[in-house]
């Protein structure tokens, strides 16, 4: 199981991350697209050298059409799909100045009260965030320059959302398992309290 | 209870819980939702608006500098380029007195160029400076604070993710405010190394020395770093001259680090499934808490507090050199306790009302008519302007008063006091970014939490934290006294914005 999950959050981080990597892709080249149009149309350019201003207006170099919509979309998978991987890792920011000088036991205790309003939480985000799909579906909205409909986005973030709710359960049932048998679950359960 | 009380006792209430190690964008999401729960008395609009507020979070084209920025950094420490940054340096310092130590702060400066973070920048700066260190004889302690110190420049020179989230959330130009961190970030490397001579004459055995090298090598090795200097120019220059927005540049930006981290032929896919994992932990940390932040305020602005506060304070006829004063005292205390992105989006929704309802005096109308003014006159003098109108504004400009709107007309310009009120606003916005972007930096540094203390000791593990505490304290020392040069002359860092 552990390592199914871990698997999972790996794996989810893997593809977000892939997407932001091809996003970064598609804004260069809309970048560039769009330096080589305004080049083309430079005056100075346009009037000593037409060939050229012609040549690279031959090219059809352009900015790449809803840039700003894939970010977008794009982006919102991506952060979703980063988040079991912050789970199963304890990546959150915390502050332990305080919790260090308590007694050991008692920290374990907050720490997996904790984990377990998060899973509750995450699974409320996920669960609005279905019904906010679902909403996109019926309202037919789209987006404005390449016109697909923007439950696709809504879909893509759920998809993630479910992994990071699956992650967190099993994060919540681990923390409770370790913390009344003493015996560790997590892959991080010696990092997480330092 | 009233909403404005509510929203006042939700504030210890939120620190309690983060207090007692709930993660800090969870304690956020719970005392903005309970609190809206309270308010309103139902749970139908948040449950309505939990329907797209997440998404529109994380789908935000303008957050989405942020995981581009760390993918970035990412990159840049698979680069090389550390290295060819620290030979550069040290060929250039290292034989002075402390100078290994003084081009590692350099080399972090440069780095600090491609990489928007600190932890990143003293990791990577680090693996290839703390070698040298130790081989010249440097003392721990020494070495380590050096580096911690320096790895704080990561995020005070421009790129930096702390400056973009603060100018989402006070609205502010991104391109000016990585602009104006520029010359107070030159500034915390110059005082770093300022710090490192004075440190090596009070304690002569920390450092070694070595034979200075020829001239033909140093420029050598200061010709490897273009890489940096290119992809530096093409980000924080082309966001500035408007060629792109930040979310372009900093795609060009990661785009550019990661070519060069390929040419360098450090870039593997397994390192690469490492940088996307090490971008994938922090971009989620941090939207996790803007997402919880983004809670808190909603809450916040439904009660009110930040406004009331803001008129509160003024009531009390504060000056407001001791308001700013107290909230930079507050981050500096604070930040020996908290990470300063959390820090940030939990106290500047508060704070940033209250600073900007004072008046500091950084823009004065009758100096930017007399800046258009001369700008015209310089041209030539206007047909039709009489002898007497141009004495008249002469002797306006000698004396600094304000022009009459005759004078101004006369001059076809046009500065009102609202055009002198936005532009001090702005002012005001970015001199108070880059003071808290300073001060929250400090916590970086300052036991018992400082995080770069800790990044480092892991690294070296034969130096004892003690030996490092006492010699990073030179460097806090240096951070606040170029925080009060900051406070007292604000041109330092707004002379650019008017170029």
């Amino acid at each position: 199981m552990t390592r199914f999950m871990t698997g999972l959050a790996r794996a989810m981080a893997i593809i977000g991350g892939l997407v932001l990597t091809i996003l970064v892709i598609v804004v260069c080249v809309s970048v560039l697209g769009r330096g080589g149009d305004t080049l083309a149309h430079w005056d100075w350019l346009e009037q000593s050298m037409p060939w050229l201003s012609n040549a690279i207006l031959g090219l059809g170099l352009g900015p790449v059409p809803g840039d700003f919509e894939l970010v977008e979309a794009g982006i919102a998978f991506a952060v979703f799909s980063f988040l079991p991987l912050c789970q199963i890792n304890g990546g959150h920011a915390t502050v332990d100045v305080f919790t260090a000088q308590f007694p050991r036991r008692f920290t374990d205790w907050l720490i997996t009260f904790w984990e377990v309003v998060l899973t509750a939480l995450i699974l409320l985000i996920t669960w609005r965030l279905f019904v906010g799909m679902l909403d996109k579906i019926d309202n037919g909205e789209t987006t404005f320059i390449l016109q697909f409909p923007i439950w696709w986005a809504y879909a893509a973030s759920v998809i993630a959302a479910v992994a990071a709710s699956l992650v967190a359960i099993y994060c919540a049932i681990g923390r409770i398992i370790e913390i009344t048998t003493h015996k560790p679950v997590l892959p991080n359960s010696e990092g997480a309290v330092h | 209870m009233s909403m404005l009380e509510l929203g006042f006792w939700s504030f210890p209430f939120l620190l309690v819980m983060i207090f007692l190690r709930a993660p800090i964008g969870l304690a956020m999401m719970l005392a903005g939702i309970g609190g809206i729960w309270l308010a309103l008395g139902e749970t139908n609009m948040f449950m309505a608006k939990l329907k797209s507020e997440t998404f529109s979070t994380f789908s935000s084209y303008s957050l989405s500098i942020i995981p581009m920025f760390l993918l970035m950094g990412q990159f840049a420490t698979l680069s090389g380029m550390s290295s060819s940054l620290f030979k550069a340096a040290e060929s250039w310092l290292g034989h002075r007195k402390g100078g290994v130590a003084m081009a590692s702060v350099g080399a972090c400066a440069g780095f600090g160029a491609i990489c928007g973070s600190s932890l990143a920048t003293a990791a990577t700066m680090s693996r290839v400076a703390l070698p040298e260190l130790r081989r010249y004889g440097y003392s721990g302690g020494f070495s380590t604070a050096t580096l911690a110190a320096g790895g704080t420049l990561g995020i005070l020179i421009p790129p930096s993710v702390i400056l973009v989230i603060y100018a989402i959330l006070t609205e502010q130009n991104i391109a000016k405010l990585f602009l104006a961190a520029f010359v107070p970030g030159v500034l915390a490397a110059i005082g770093y190394m300022i710090t490192i001579s004075i440190y090596v004459r009070l304690h002569p055995d920390a450092a070694g020395t070595r034979e200075p090298i020829p001239y033909s090598e140093r420029i050598r090795a200061l010709l490897d770093v273009w890489p940096v200097i290119l992809v530096f120019g093409a980000v924080v220059g082309g966001i500035y001259l408007g060629w792109f927005t930040p979310t372009e540049g900093a795609a060009v930006g990661a785009f550019g680090t990661g070519l060069i981290a390929l040419v360098s032929g450090n870039l593997n896919w397994q390192v690469f499934v490492q940088s996307i994992l090490a971008t994938a932990m922090s971009t989620a940390m941090i939207f996790f808490i803007i997402l919880g932040a983004g809670f808190y305020n909603s809450f916040l602005a439904l009660t009110q507090v930040p406004q009331e506060l803001a008129s509160f304070v003024v009531a009390q006829g504060f000056s407001p050199w001791l308001v700013l004063v107290l909230i930079l005292i507050f981050y500096l205390v604070f930040g020996c306790l908290m990470d300063s992105l959390s820090m940030i989006l939990l106290t500047i929704p508060i704070f940033f009302p209250v600073i900007s309802a004072m008046d500091f005096g950084l823009v004065s109308l009758a100096a930017m008519q007399a800046d258009a003014a001369q700008a015209v006159l310089a041209s030539g003098i206007p047909d039709g302007l009489g002898g007497d109108m141009l004495d008249g504004i002469k002797a306006a400009i000698a004396s600094g008063a304000e022009l009459t709107r005759e004078q101004m007309d006369a001059l076809g310009i046009r500065v009102t006091k609202g055009m002198a009120n936005r532009a001090e606003a702005e002012h005001l916005a970015i001199w108070f970014g880059i003071l808290v972007l300073i001060v929250v930096e400090v916590g970086l540094i300052t036991p018992p939490v400082g995080m770069n203390l800790f990044i480092i000791n892991a690294m070296d593990r034969e130096t004892p934290m003690g030996e490092t505490y006492r010699a990073v304290l030179y460097f806090v020392g240096s951070d606040l006294v170029r925080v009060a040069i900051l406070v007292l002359f604000p041109s330092i860092t707004l002379f650019v914005l008017n170029l």
